[in-house]
């Protein structure tokens, strides 16, 4: 028994905590939940708590469908919305799931996060995340089927005196903080009902547990207030999509190895291969950072979403940016990935732009010219001609370029990778088997 | 020569004196022109004779005076004559003018015992040492130290260091006196710093001349080593002293200890090298525990500075301390809470092997103590924790096989057979038995050593000679750090080095070849020991009969052995000594040859991968063989069979399970040429001739057990030596292959030609057909895995004349015959004969006349019977004749003039993709079937076979029944790229290594990759995989296969 675990059990019986709900997530990256007493928790540290994985998506193989859920103490958490005088206390912790051997499952996203990050701990970097979230607010409750009703009609930066979505933001940054995730900065975004949540920066597997985590509080406190929210990409067909802008940097120590002072945007030369990197694997790894056939919509429907490979210095039509420097903080270089949406699984999503990345400078690749106009605004000749490809136009699309990258099945294991392609190839072949709404109101009157 | 006069004084031998130059030859000087001239030298004759007579006489004997003979005679025990006499006489230019001169020339006329020896000391050191020699000419006044001829007391070197810092050695925490220009005129008084260098060198010097003039020094190895600690941890003290005087409060608020580890904290210091040390702090009473952490900082690393800076009097030795919690990354000290801390939380087991030899040596000693007091226990509760065996095993390989480093022959330290190997071998016994016995753990080899003999854990005998290797290493590694002070553990290689090493260590004869076979023999003795050490007190745990009959002497607990067991990495340790006892009990010579093999054996079975089972059937085949003379010959006079016979048993299931059905096979282990392959032929002979001894069954009589089972014996021994040759690298995949499909070849024609005798029998004539066995699959392509049936097809001709219906029922009863003696039951395995590629399959006759094929093959041949078709060999019966019949028969219709139609090669996609789907068992993950699997070895097969059809009427190379031929064709006529072939072949032949492995470990046909990780690494060490690579290896095996399909995808189904 090692101090931190001491101090969870110290504290579960000082809170008078009931249940400790055991966290983790599923290949697709849909938050699993287990509940167990406090006096299982000691023996779930030691051995571990065995579940049936095979009734888990891509978490295990029939034959050994036995896991094990190992809590990781440092992740401890009380939850504060499930606690009152009524309800005893209640609090989570992640968990890393093993296989009956005792070894770390390969098909745990984050076991996959882990690996990416002792590969770069090998190269001597920590990579750290800094995410926006972005998502919208709609009245409750959710009808299905039905289009869904924000619950504001303002825009970007707009104040909503009085209005629901400020009590809600509020409540919702309390929340989170009081669970130890810093909230940076939050304001309304471009869609009616559309916010933006940015959580401070820190090391990717911290920031991938806090993105699961702020998923779920979201949601909760949404259903307290009688409201939903939602990180689907692209909800309604007329506003803009919900991205997870992730600003990206890595440090060698103390160090940011992106900064160089002097250099261009001081960027230094690591700086530019992890972009290179990044660039050059894009089409790869978008079937992960954009996972579902409603990713693409938000991706190709213009607006701040980025359709096309390439990078600038604050150009909000790239799909790397580099964030504006300011002077005398050379700590606070980074890209920022634009891609990337709100309802990705974020280990793997991590874990494979950490990759690209890594691979870029492994590899010295030359970062290409940055592009200076507005990328939607060239004619697709024009943009052939300076060397810009687009993102893949759809997941099928996206699917295809997946299945041969080495890098991808590489990051995240051959078990995870074939089961990944499978389960999006189901996907896509239930999409590609709707009749839309669209189909009906075009083709039906005139055939 | 002139017959020189009688010397003065008639000593030291009756008769002639020699002449100089051969005197100074004698007594090992090199250079004897230069002797003599240096025994001329002014201050030398002043200081040794006051200069009166010239040394050398002026005749042509050159006879030297009485006081020169003498000291060259004592330099002629040294380790280098001439150095010693030339630092001498730089030595004496010092002392000349100084006060000590009739001191000295007292001590080198050496008219006493006592000033005979203290001569002795000086010399050992002048010659022995040139960084002590540099150091005196320096001090000619330190001489002095080297007139004591016994240690002194323990605590002293403390108080001398103490008082040369100008440091109260009385107080409860000295600081040493800061430098005061006024108080000496501001002159002669050094710097602390220097002051430290000096005393510790002066003592060092003392220790050095008693050491290089001891008559044994493997002896005098032990205290040698002890007081060098001391000194080192009176060093220590004395730089805490420098380091609290740079403080204002002389860092008061802080309390200090210094741990020893390593070498200084086991008392068994070298000469030099890197002071291994950890610090822990607390603050004294009453101030803050911040700032006495940051005090504490200050101190250590003004501690180290203190001694490891390079001055005018230079430097001491480096303070290393890495071992501390976190290592270099980790703040230099910490509070005792925070070590536990970490001890608890993070260590890692090679940490509290290292804790092992913790001791305070300096500082605090309160606070030291309170340190080993509560870190201790935790060393002995390390083994419980998680890993720990994992964490053994990697210790006990890292001393069993060494790593060729650069200069690992002459390295006394690391390489093989060196100190490394002494000390890891005690520290891993310590571990192992000191939990639960707390007589074992002193923190020093030697001491730790002589513990662990005493209370019953290791031989008397062997562990003498380990300390007798030990010291010997030890003295050797003392003497080439002595000569510049320098730390290094690599013997010099040129002739001169070596030749005062030798000779330091008394070896004055030959001094280079003595010392080189002196230390090769240490070392191969190390090694053995270390076997023996750790794997022969075993067998004491399970003697009945006394430990002296048994060639012991000491008796190991039950418990301490099943301790032992576990270590090495058996699972089942009670179970493993049952064994043990079973094969060692009793006074038989069995028994006692046993006793001799079985330690060794032990160590080998622990390397594979399953040490248990490859004990257990150790066991069972010994038990069987019993006393057989040849076989106990064989292990106890062939190393590398008994060595070959423990790694084969617990590598692998198959092997074993073959074995066992008939122990003598055994004698396959003896050596190379008895697993060397034999062709068809030969297996088939040697088959006939066991089917001869064996007597048949008389006609008409009931069935008895049918004379084939003894081929089928045959065949099994040759399933064993290929499985064992396999396992021992001697065979490629292509050379099981062909071995596999041989012996299968063999049994069939064996069999066919028995199944053709009976039926003559029975009805009592010739047989009215010729038949023959065709080899389809696999074994059409000698391409057998272990685990492999026989495809084949039967094939008859009626002989001229004969009747076609009773040709054929004659056909008919030899092949159901056939089958029937290579199915039935019995104590040797069989072999499953599949015929279900026939024409019309299972529904067609099993057996049919040529030409029935070829009425059948006009009128119905699909393209799946074509695709089949191109992996038939004729195998057994009349392969000459009906054999070349029938392939003239099939040959058109696999290799197709017209090559392969649009039509049927979307046929022979459409059944492939279709097998994809039905043929896989249920159940069965797709990505880790070997066979049917995605880019597994049907895809690769299916993809070659499309290209045969298409091409191999144009390009006669492909015309073969072999993959890997095939592939080859196929990029030589151009219908494959280079690289997709490359990529095939290996794929292939990875997945084809992977089913022959996996159907070893198991011992039984098997197509999936194992699930479970002890398969996995068992299948993944037969592939050559270093143990542990279980999950790496998987990635692997789905990595290549998901390449494979790509191009299967590619260019089989022309996506």
């Amino acid at each position: 028994m090692d101090r931190q675990q001491e101090f969870v059990l110290r504290t579960i019986e000082e809170r008078d905590i009931r249940f400790v709900r055991l966290w983790f997530t599923d290949v697709i990256g849909t938050l699993k939940s287990v509940a167990i007493a406090p006096a299982e928790l000691e023996g779930a540290f030691g051995e571990g708590i065995g579940f049936d994985g095979s009734a888990i998506e891509g978490l295990s193989r029939v034959s050994e469908s036995d896991m094990l859920l190992r809590p990781d103490p440092s992740t401890f958490q009380v939850l504060p919305w499930r606690t009152d005088a009524e309800h005893p206390g209640t609090a989570r912790i992640f968990c890393d799931v093993h296989t009956p051997d005792g070894e770390p499952a390969m098909s745990d996203p984050r076991n996959v996060l882990k690996r990416a990050l002792d590969r770069a701990a090998g190269l001597g970097y920590t990579f750290y995340t800094h995410p926006e979230i972005e998502f919208y607010l709609f009245k409750g409750p959710l009808e299905r089927g039905a289009v869904p009703e924000p619950v504001d009609y303002v825009g970007y930066f707009d104040n909503v005196p009085g209005g629901t979505t400020h009590d809600f933001r509020r409540t919702a940054i309390s929340v989170l903080e009081s669970m130890g995730i810093s909230v940076e900065f939050s304001h309304h975004e471009g869609g009616p009902g559309q916010n933006e949540i940015d959580l401070r920066y820190a090391d990717a597997l911290t920031t991938a547990d806090n993105v699961m985590t702020f998923r779920t509080v979201l949601k909760e406190v949404a259903g307290e207030m009688g409201l939903y929210c939602s990180f689907m990409p692209k909800p309604l067909q007329a506003q803009p999509g919900s991205g997870m802008h992730t600003h990206l940097s890595l440090f060698q120590g103390d160090t940011n190895a992106f900064f160089e002072a002097g250099a261009q945007y001081q960027l230094s030369t690591t700086g530019r291969q992890f972009i290179a990197g990044i660039l050059r694997h894009a089409a790869e790894i978008t079937a992960v950072t954009n996972q579902f056939v409603n990713s693409y919509k938000r991706l190709w429907s213009g607006g701040e979403a980025p359709s096309y490979v390439c990078w600038g210095h604050n150009n909000r039509s790239a799909l790397v940016r580099v964030p504006m420097y300011k002077p005398n903080k050379g700590q606070s270089v980074r890209v920022e990935y634009r891609a990337l949406d709100a309802a990705a699984n974020p280990y793997l999503a991590f874990a494979v732009l950490l990759s690209a990345g890594l691979k870029g400078i492994e590899e010295g690749y030359e970062l290409p010219e940055g592009a200076e106009d507005d990328v939607w605004s060239l004619t697709s000749q024009e943009r052939r001609a300076l060397g810009i490809h687009p993102l893949p136009s759809s997941l099928d699309h996206a699917i295809a370029i997946m299945e041969d990258s080495e890098l991808v099945a590489q990051t995240l294991g051959e078990g995870v990778f074939d089961f990944f392609l499978r389960n999006k190839r189901q996907e896509w072949a239930e999409y590609r088997a709707q009749v839309t709404p669209f189909e009906l109101q075009r083709f039906l009157p005139l055939l | 020569m002139a017959v020189p006069p009688p010397g003065p004084g008639g000593r030291p031998a009756p008769g002639r004196r020699a002449t100089g130059p051969a005197l100074l030859a004698r007594c090992g000087f090199d250079g004897a022109e230069r002797a003599l001239r240096l025994l001329e030298d002014a201050a030398l004759r002043e200081v040794l004779t006051a200069g009166r007579e010239p040394a050398v006489s002026a005749d042509a004997d050159r006879l030297l005076d009485e006081a020169s003979a003498s000291l060259v005679r004592a330099l002629g025990l040294t380790a280098d004559p001439d150095a010693g006499l030339l630092a001498l006489v730089r030595w004496c230019s010092g002392v000349v003018a100084g006060p000590d001169v009739e001191d000295v020339r007292s001590l080198l006329q050496a008219a006493t015992e006592e000033e005979a020896a203290a001569r002795a000391r000086l010399l050992a050191v002048l010659g022995g040492s040139g960084a002590l020699a540099d150091h005196l000419v320096r001090h000619p006044a330190h001489w002095r130290a080297l007139l004591a001829a016994d240690p002194p007391a323990r605590g002293h070197a403390r108080a001398e260091l103490l008082a040369a810092v100008g440091a109260d050695p009385d107080a409860d925490v000295p600081v040493a006196g800061r430098r005061d220009p006024a108080a000496d005129g501001g002159a002669g008084q050094p710097e602390p710093v220097d002051a430290l260098r000096v005393a510790y060198r002066r003592r060092l010097l003392a220790l050095a001349g008693r050491d290089l003039a001891s008559e044994e020094p493997t002896a005098a190895m032990p205290s040698v080593a002890a007081e060098l600690a001391d000194l080192a941890a009176a060093a220590l003290e004395a730089a805490l002293a420098i380091a609290r005087s740079e403080l204002p409060d002389g860092g008061a608020g802080c309390r200090l200890a210094v741990l020893g580890m390593g070498k200084t904290g086991g008392r068994e210091l070298n000469y030099l090298s890197d002071v291994d040390v950890v610090y822990v702090v607390e603050p004294a009473e009453g101030a803050d525990a911040a700032e006495a952490l940051a005090t504490g900082g200050r101190l250590a690393a003004a501690l180290q500075r203190a001694c490891s800076a390079h001055t005018a009097e230079g430097s001491l030795w480096e303070v290393d301390a890495g071992l501390r919690p976190e290592g270099k990354n980790g703040p230099l000290v910490r509070t005792l809470d925070s070590h536990l801390e970490y001890y608890r939380r993070w260590a890692k087991t090679w940490e509290f092997q290292a804790l092992l030899k913790a001791r305070p040596v300096a500082g605090d000693a309160e606070l030291g103590r309170a340190y080993v007091e509560a870190l201790r226990p935790m060393v002995w509760s390390a083994s419980e924790r998680e890993g720990f065996v994992e964490d053994v095993q990697a210790m006990r390989r890292r001393v069993e096989s060494h790593i060729p480093a650069k200069d690992a022959g002459r390295q006394l330290k690391l390489g093989p057979g060196g100190l490394r190997d002494v000390e890891f071998s005690v520290q891993l016994l310590q571990m192992v038995h000191g939990r639960a016995d707390s007589r074992l753990r002193s923190p020093n080899t030697l001491e730790a050593l002589e513990e662990l003999t005493a209370y019953g854990y290791i031989g008397r005998h062997d562990a003498a000679e380990l300390d007798r290797h030990y010291r010997l290493l030890r003295s050797l590694e003392h003497r080439l750090q002595l000569h510049r002070l320098r730390r290094t553990h690599v013997l010099p290689t040129a002739e001169a080095d070596l030749r005062r090493l030798g000779r330091a260590l008394g070896l004055r004869a030959t001094p280079v070849q003595q010392l080189e076979d002196l230390l090769r023999g240490t070392r191969r003795d190390v090694r053995r020991l270390h076997e023996k050490l750790f794997y022969r007190p075993l067998l004491s745990a399970v003697a009945r009969l006394s430990v002296a009959d048994a060639g012991l002497d000491v008796r190991l607990t039950p418990e301490a052995a099943r301790e032992r067991m576990a270590a090495l990495g058996y699972r089942d340790p009670a179970g493993a000594l049952r064994h043990l006892e079973a094969l060692t009990s009793g006074v038989s010579r069995r028994a006692s040859i046993q006793r001799t093999l079985l330690p060794v054996m032990l160590q080998w079975f622990a390397d594979g991968a399953d040490p248990d089972a490859g004990l257990l059937a150790y066991r069972r085949v010994s038990d069987h063989l019993g006393g057989s003379q040849w076989y106990l010959t064989m292990l106890r006079d062939s190393g590398a069979a008994a060595e070959r016979l423990a790694h084969v048993l617990s590598a692998a299931e198959l092997p074993a399970e073959l074995l066992l059905r008939s122990p003598e096979s055994v004698a396959v282990f003896a050596d190379d040429d008895r697993l060397a392959p034999y062709d068809r032929e030969q297996v088939v002979e040697a088959m006939e001739a066991a089917v001869q001894r064996r007597p048949e069954t008389p006609a008409g009589s009931a069935a008895g057990p049918s004379p084939v089972l003894a081929a089928r014996g045959v065949r099994r021994r040759e399933l064993l030596r290929t499985s064992v040759a396999d396992l021992v690298g001697l065979r490629d995949l292509d050379g099981v292959g062909r071995a596999l499909a041989d012996a299968d070849d063999a049994l069939l024609e064996v069999t066919l030609r028995a199944a053709v005798r009976t039926v003559e029998r029975r009805e009592e004539r010739p047989l009215p057909t010729r038949l023959l066995v065709v080899g389809m699959g696999r074994l059409g392509g000698r391409e057998t895995g272990y685990g492999s049936d026989a495809d084949v097809l039967f094939v008859h001709e009626p002989v001229p004349g004969a009747d076609e219906g009773q040709a054929q029922a004659a056909a008919q009863a030899v092949v159901a015959e056939l089958r029937r003696s290579l199915s039935e039951a019995g104590p040797e395995p069989g072999l499953d004969v599949d015929a279900d590629l026939r024409p019309e399959g299972r529904q067609g006759p099993l057996v049919r006349s040529l030409e029935s094929y070829r009425a059948y093959y006009a009128r119905w041949s699909a393209p799946w019977e074509a695709q089949a078709l191109l992996r038939a060999r004729p195998v057994a019966g009349d392969v000459a004749g009906l054999g070349a019949r029938f392939r003239e028969l099939v040959d058109p219709l696999r290799w197709p003039a017209a090559g392969l139609s649009e039509a049927n090669l979307r046929e022979v996609r459409r059944i492939k993709a279709r097998v994809e789907g039905e043929r896989l068992p249920r159940g069965a993950d797709p990505l880790r079937h070997i066979k049917l699997g995605r880019g597994g070895i049907a895809d690769v097969e299916w993809t070659v076979q499309v290209l045969q059809l298409a091409g191999a009427a144009e390009h006669p190379g492909l015309r073969t029944t072999s993959t890997v031929p095939a592939l080859a064709a196929a990029v030589e006529a151009g219908l494959l790229d280079a690289a997709d072939g490359a990529e095939l072949r290996a794929t292939w032949e990875f997945t084809s290594r992977v089913r022959n492995a996996v159907v070893l470990w198991h011992g039984k046909a098997k197509d999936s990759l194992p699930a479970q990780r002890s398969a996995l690494d068992g299948v993944a060490r037969i592939m050559g995989w270093p143990p542990g690579s279980a999950r790496e290896f998987e990635e692997e095996y789905l990595r290549v296969t998901r390449h494979a399909r790509a191009v299967v995808q590619r260019v089989f189904y022309g996506d």
